[in-house]
């Protein structure tokens, strides 16, 4: 206590952020929902709008890895699924305030081709009906029927030529399934470009983690998911139905929403033994969701992984919570468990003697020996019920539930020590600046946004894809931020964990936390820091400084809703076109008669080419030189011509046929007749 | 009479001239019918069937199922599911009504560490796969275990996970874990369930852009390779021929290199049960009946012959009991001939203008979908002694004035290949089709479904071969027509690439340009049915077959190498570092 109170520094650079832990966002994540694409929830986002201060963007993505020339049938959203977004926005209930629900249903238009798409027609072509509940479930509204999937981006035959849909581009199909609800919010569902990163091959081979000039790479690169994208007024999601306007500050803490996302599917499947669709029947089972990102990737271990997924948030989440308070990543950034074995991870050391006092490694007592100290009356981890002290300092040996639990399951409070040491001086219980106000204590995961705060702009200079990580780093370092411990807007304090934008980097910032960045930020420094002169030490810089290998995507986003890019194409480039293959007789010489069969029993066909129009007579003559036959064809055009022609009465034996055009006779054709 | 007919056209020698047999077309089948692009795991992709180059005794089939594995697919990578029979059916005989072999494979998960998200760490693998494989050699009516613990290496996820001691699994190498993962069967068979490289190759972007084809080596647009760095999974055995062949001889004891007794029919498939049950949670149970949701004989059949509307339907049907007949009008008149025919789409698909249908082959027989083909001799003395003959398979082959293709696609894939006229080379035929022509293959097989038929007789073509080519038996066609080695008599003898698909199927085959080509007319043109620029008189190896011949559909090589011993398919891509490709 007396040594943190002791600490005498400045507010120089430091970082903060609140924190989580891991890798991948959630595609193909655990082991069951790994085998069932099309419910896979891969990744969600809930950011306020970059282009208007009143509407909120929540982005739901399904169907991982999707090869962008996947055909012939592509991917689309599954039929008997339930997808699901859910919204919380207020402690007095005790599940879900807001529900939207999304079901599809699919047709072909043209059975009778294996292409998806052709002559205008699209198979599989999916329509959805779009629910909406404001009661927690129990009764839903339809607000969108008929919505409308565009097809995949397959290539500009499929896509704008005739023999395709014939539409101007690609970026046509997808503006026109943009839809508003009869309750006023824009939805778009439909394929787009995956907005994830993240370095899947050097992470998951045992932590290795590579930088750009290690040869780190992008293991979603080019890859397609399905998005749910809603842009939905403030005012609807707000708890009392309030604008943005009418918030007391921008950190109001009644602006706070936690959203979730999930996908369900009916309890029975019961196969066709002749290939029929499936029939369904009994109650919906969730079997994936997502809300904080990583969550199940790399903090749920492979043992409870399909529980995760399985489990009701609001009631069963606080049976996990033993893996946010002794993180296993936590082993790999500690040297007295396996930090030694993972190089890549080598710049992240956890406190293990911060202030000289409090180790934060797995199994270590962390902050509890304060618990129930005087000096903590006043903040977030005083008793209850004034404090959090049962949930953020539990027992001795549950170190993270300081600060990665809360940041996963309540989020974070405009309470001391949450707050930015700027204006702490020096006493990381003090009261700092504001940078954070996410508290929704539901004690689930969830994507926790509070609505107040501003959105950065994209362009500009100091827009971070560190997201809240950055905004500490402003609010301690730049001076237009930490002259005083006023509440103001600092860039980037609309960004992860404050909700997620599409640009943040959420695998590097929840290492960074798993890491100790967020105990140092509000003062328990890293080992390193010698009790005077500027906690912004090595280890903290080291920290700072890492990133998990791949920082943004591999593609630009849009400026406007849905803001998720359009689909990789999965043809590019010029179409390929063999030489024009004539219909017949490319080396037919002009005027020679070609006769087929030949022998022939009772009708033979021959063919010709002309290269003028002109008026064509066939005689047909026996070995006499006498006329047996003549078969005048008119005028005929320039080209190939056939004519059958019945000679059944004739007897067998040898004949010859000539051509004339125009009056002029070419070279006579010998035919036989046989019996 | 007709004979003569037929007998005569051309006056010229038996000169370069292709032939082949064929069938219809694209990306094997990968994600290829709406039920089963859904369910990964139980997705068979591909299906091989060959002569092993190192051990001639042996036929080695290989099913692959579970389609687009991305190497570095962490943290839970791909395995074969449990609660799945995957299952790889053999037929050695026209007299029993199913199956005469059936190998089935079933896999056990355990997790040696739950306590870690990691796959591999510290010695320990999670999701760590065995199978037992059992024999039916009574058409299914009873089992007899020959592998009771099978081990799947885990995928190669890299070097830390692979090769690491005390981090990882400390293998001295991938191919270790590979090789020591090779199982002998109680009944002597070699057997490997794993990782794979996909041996499969297509341009995938190319082929489903409704037919915007991207031949290698053309200078428009580079071609690409849809499945370049994807791994499947792979279950391959190696099985001595005398197990094979219906009355257990061994190859040795073959009449000839084309003895009708060696022929099998092969194919594979997936099943589940029939009803899958959710717990509260989320986690599964299944109940039921198996129901066969994936299947595979010959390659691209539902990728690309039957129509989305019947797709799903032909994954659950078995090609026994004539079940096949339904589907047999999309191989009669093919939804791909429609694009190679200038009065139908041919016009709309520039890309494939190298290929166009005989309209008046003879000047006579339009094999353009709904046209009469070869009907309109149909009765004809000509006939007779003919595999078109009524009393032999004319009823089949030549069923009615619109089925044109019933004579050449509709046998390749349904009955397999006899070696009677008119399915001979047209080496030593002196210009009649109907003649005896110099004999090249023999898979037939008439259980009327879609299989993958080899001739097990056949010897080897060595992959070292100069003469060893990706066009199976279209080169073999090639070669039997204008290599003086070859075309000097109607002897049979061994052409090089007999063993190659529709003659079975080995991992080079560029199945996908065979069967385009196939669709073009490339079987009929080979046995007389010439090109409609054939004059009648002078060499048949006219422009139109030439390009034909020439035609490509994309990639024509696998993007790595297969090995050179069992199970010849080439160990998965290392997810940490492989070396990247464009796929698209």
């Amino acid at each position: 206590m007396k040594k943190i109170i002791n600490i005498s520094t400045l507010l120089l650079a430091v970082m903060f952020g609140l924190q989580h832990t891991a890798m991948a966002s959630s595609h193909r994540e655990a082991p069951l929902i790994s085998n069932d694409p099309l419910a896979d929830n891969t990744d969600l986002y809930a950011f306020k709008s970059p282009t208007d201060a009143e509407k909120i963007i929540l982005i739901a993505n399904y169907i991982p890895f999707e090869h962008p020339a996947g055909g012939p049938n592509w991917y689309s959203f599954g039929t008997n699924i339930r997808y699901e977004i859910h919204i919380d926005n207020k402690t007095t209930t005790t599940g879900d305030d807001i529900i939207y629900r999304f079901t599809f249903q699919q047709t072909n238009e043209d059975p009778t081709t294996f292409f998806n798409i052709r002559l205008g027609k699209e198979n599989l072509k999916t329509t959805y009906t779009c629910e909406r509940s404001m009661n927690g479930g129990s009764t839903f509204a339809v607000i969108k029927t008929g919505g409308i999937v565009p097809p995949t981006d397959i290539g500009p035959r499929s896509i704008q030529s005739g023999v395709g849909l014939n539409s101007p581009t690609y970026q046509a199909l997808a503006q026109a399934a943009i839809t508003t609800a009869t309750t006023g919010e824009r939805i778009f569902c439909g394929p787009i470009d995956d907005p994830f990163f993240v370095d899947l091959g050097g992470a998951f081979d045992v932590g290795g983690f590579r930088t750009a000039a290690q040869g780190s790479r992008d293991g979603l690169a080019k890859f397609n998911c399905h998005t749910i994208a809603i842009e939905v007024p403030v005012s609807t999601l707000q708890k009392d139905g309030k604008t943005v306007a009418m918030a007391a500050n921008i950190l109001d803490g009644d602006y706070t929403i936690g959203v979730w996302a999930s996908a369900s599917r009916p309890q029975i499947t019961t196969l066709s033994t002749a290939g029929a669709a499936p029939t369904v029947s009994g109650n919906w089972i969730q079997v994936s969701r997502l809300g904080m990102p990583l969550t199940n990737e790399v903090v749920i271990p492979i043992g409870n992984k399909d529980n995760w997924n399985g489990t009701n948030p609001y009631t069963g989440d606080l049976g996990f919570a033993s893996f946010f308070r002794n993180p296993e990543l936590a082993l790999y950034m500690d040297n007295s468990q396996f930090g030694g074995a993972v190089p890549g991870l080598a710049p992240l050391r956890i406190q293990t003697n911060s202030l000289g006092a409090f180790d934060f490694r797995n199994g270590k007592p962390g902050l509890f020996p304060l618990r129930g100290n005087p000096a903590l009356i006043g903040t977030a981890l005083a008793e209850p019920p004034l404090g959090f002290a049962h949930i953020l300092l539990p027992d001795n040996a549950s170190p993270r539930a300081v600060d990665i639990l809360p940041a996963f399951y309540t989020g974070v409070p405009n309470l001391r020590p949450y707050q930015l040491a700027t204006g702490k001086g020096g006493n990381p219980l003090a009261a700092g600046k504001p940078f954070i106000n996410n508290f929704l204590p539901s004690l689930s995961d969830a994507l926790r946004l509070n609505m107040a705060v501003p959105a950065t702009p994209r362009n500009d200079p100091k827009f971070s894809s560190l997201g809240i990580v950055q905004a500490a780093v402003l609010g301690l370092t730049d001076p237009l931020y930490n002259a005083n411990a006023s509440l103001q807007f600092i860039p980037n304090m609309d960004g992860f964990p404050n909700g997620r934008r599409l640009e943040d980097d959420v695998t590097t910032i929840e290492l960074q936390a798993v890491s100790g960045v967020v105990l140092a930020a509000i003062g328990l420094w890293y080992d390193d820091y010698p009790g005077t002169g500027s906690p912004v030490t090595p280890n903290l810089i080291s920290v700072l400084s890492f990133n998990a290998g791949v920082t943004r995507n591999d593609t630009a986003f849009k400026t406007s809703f849905p803001f998720v890019q359009n689909p990789w194409r999965g043809f590019t480039g010029n179409s390929y076109s063999a030489p024009e293959n004539p219909t017949l007789g490319l080396t037919l010489p002009e005027g020679s008669l070609l006769a087929y069969p030949n022998p022939f029993q009772t009708s033979v066909t021959f063919h010709y080419k002309m290269s003028a129009p002109g008026d064509v007579r066939i005689q047909f003559y026996n070995t006499s030189g006498q006329v047996v036959k003549e078969i005048s064809q008119g005028t005929r055009p320039a080209g190939l011509h056939y004519v059958t022609v019945d000679e059944a009465r004739l007897a067998t034996g040898i004949y010859f046929a000539r051509l004339f055009v125009n009056g002029k006779g070419y070279k006579a054709v010998q035919v036989l007749k046989t019996q | 009479m007709r004979k003569t007919r037929l007998r005569r056209l051309a006056k010229q020698s038996l000169l370069p001239v292709f032939l082949f047999l064929s069938q219809a077309i694209l990306a094997s089948s990968h994600r290829e019918a709406p039920l089963i692009s859904n369910d990964p795991l139980a997705d068979n992709t591909d299906l091989y069937a060959f002569r092993s180059p190192d051990d001639p005794n042996t036929v080695t089939i290989i099913a692959n199922y579970i389609p687009f594995q991305l190497p570095e697919g962490g943290p839970n990578y791909y395995t074969f599911g449990t609660d799945i029979r995957y299952e790889i059916h053999i037929k050695n005989k026209t007299a029993t009504p199913g199956d005469d072999i059936t190998y089935r494979f079933t896999f056990t998960q355990v997790n040696q560490d739950p306590t870690t998200f990691f796959n591999i760490r510290l010695g320990q693998q999670n999701i760590k796969t065995n199978y037992v494989c059992e024999k039916s050699t009574n058409g299914g009516t009873s089992f007899t275990t020959i592998v009771a613990n099978g081990t799947v290496p885990p995928a190669n996820i890299g070097p830390r996970s692979i090769t690491t001691p005390g981090l990882g699994l400390g293998a001295a190498n991938y191919n270790a874990l590979v090789q020591n993962a090779i199982a002998t069967a109680t009944t002597t068979e070699k057997i490997y369930c794993g990782p794979a490289d996909d041996p499969f190759f297509v341009d995938l972007a190319g082929a489903f852009d409704v037919g915007n084809f991207r031949p290698e080596g053309n200078t428009t647009n580079p071609t690409k390779d849809g499945l370049a760095r994807y791994n499947v999974h792979s279950i391959a055995i190696k099985i001595p021929i005398s197990l094979l062949q219906k009355d257990g001889k061994d190859v040795s004891q073959a009449a000839n290199i084309l003895d009708g007794d060696f022929v099998i029919g092969v194919w594979a498939s997936a099943s589940r049960r029939q009803i899958k049950t959710l717990g509260a949670n989320g986690i599964p149970t299944y109940s039921g009946n198996f129901v066969q949701v994936s299947r595979i004989g010959m390659p691209l059949t539902n990728e690309a012959v039957i129509p989305v509307g019947s797709k799903d339907r032909w994954n659950a049907t078995t090609p026994y009991n004539s079940n096949d007949l339904q589907f047999a009008p999309f191989f009669t008149n093919p939804e791909l001939a429609l694009y190679m025919d200038s009065s139908q789409f041919g016009g709309a698909v520039p890309s494939l203008n190298d290929l166009r249908i005989q309209t008046r082959s003879l000047g006579t027989y339009d094999f353009r979908n709904g046209k009469p083909g070869l009907f309109v001799l149909k009765g004809s003395p000509a006939l007779a002694g003919s595999a078109l003959d009524d009393a032999v398979f004319g009823t089949i082959l030549l069923p009615n004035a619109t089925s044109p293709r019933a004579v050449d696609l509709l046998p390749i894939f349904y009955t397999g290949v006899p070696n009677l006229a008119p399915y001979q080379l047209a080496t030593g035929k002196n210009n009649n089709v109907l003649a005896a022509g110099k004999p090249f293959i023999n898979n037939f097989l008439p259980t009327l479904g879609d299989m993958l038929r080899l001739n097990m007789a056949v010897p080897v073509t060595p992959r070292t071969d100069p003469k060893f080519s990706s066009l199976g038996i279209i080169q073999a066609a090639v070669l039997g027509l204008t290599d003086p080695a070859y075309n000097g008599s109607t002897l049979m003898q061994f052409i090089p690439n007999m063993d190659g698909f529709p003659n079975g199927r080995r991992l080079e085959d560029d199945v996908t340009t065979i069967e385009l080509q196939a669709v073009g007319g490339v079987a009929l043109a080979a046995i007389g049915l010439w090109y409609d620029d054939f004059t009648g008189t002078g060499s048949p190896v006219t422009n139109k077959l030439v390009r034909t011949i020439s035609f490509k559909s994309g990639p024509t090589t696998n993007d790595t190498t297969f090995r050179t011993s069992f199970p010849y398919v080439q160990n998965p891509w290392r997810g940490f570092d492989y070396t990247l490709k464009a796929r698209f």
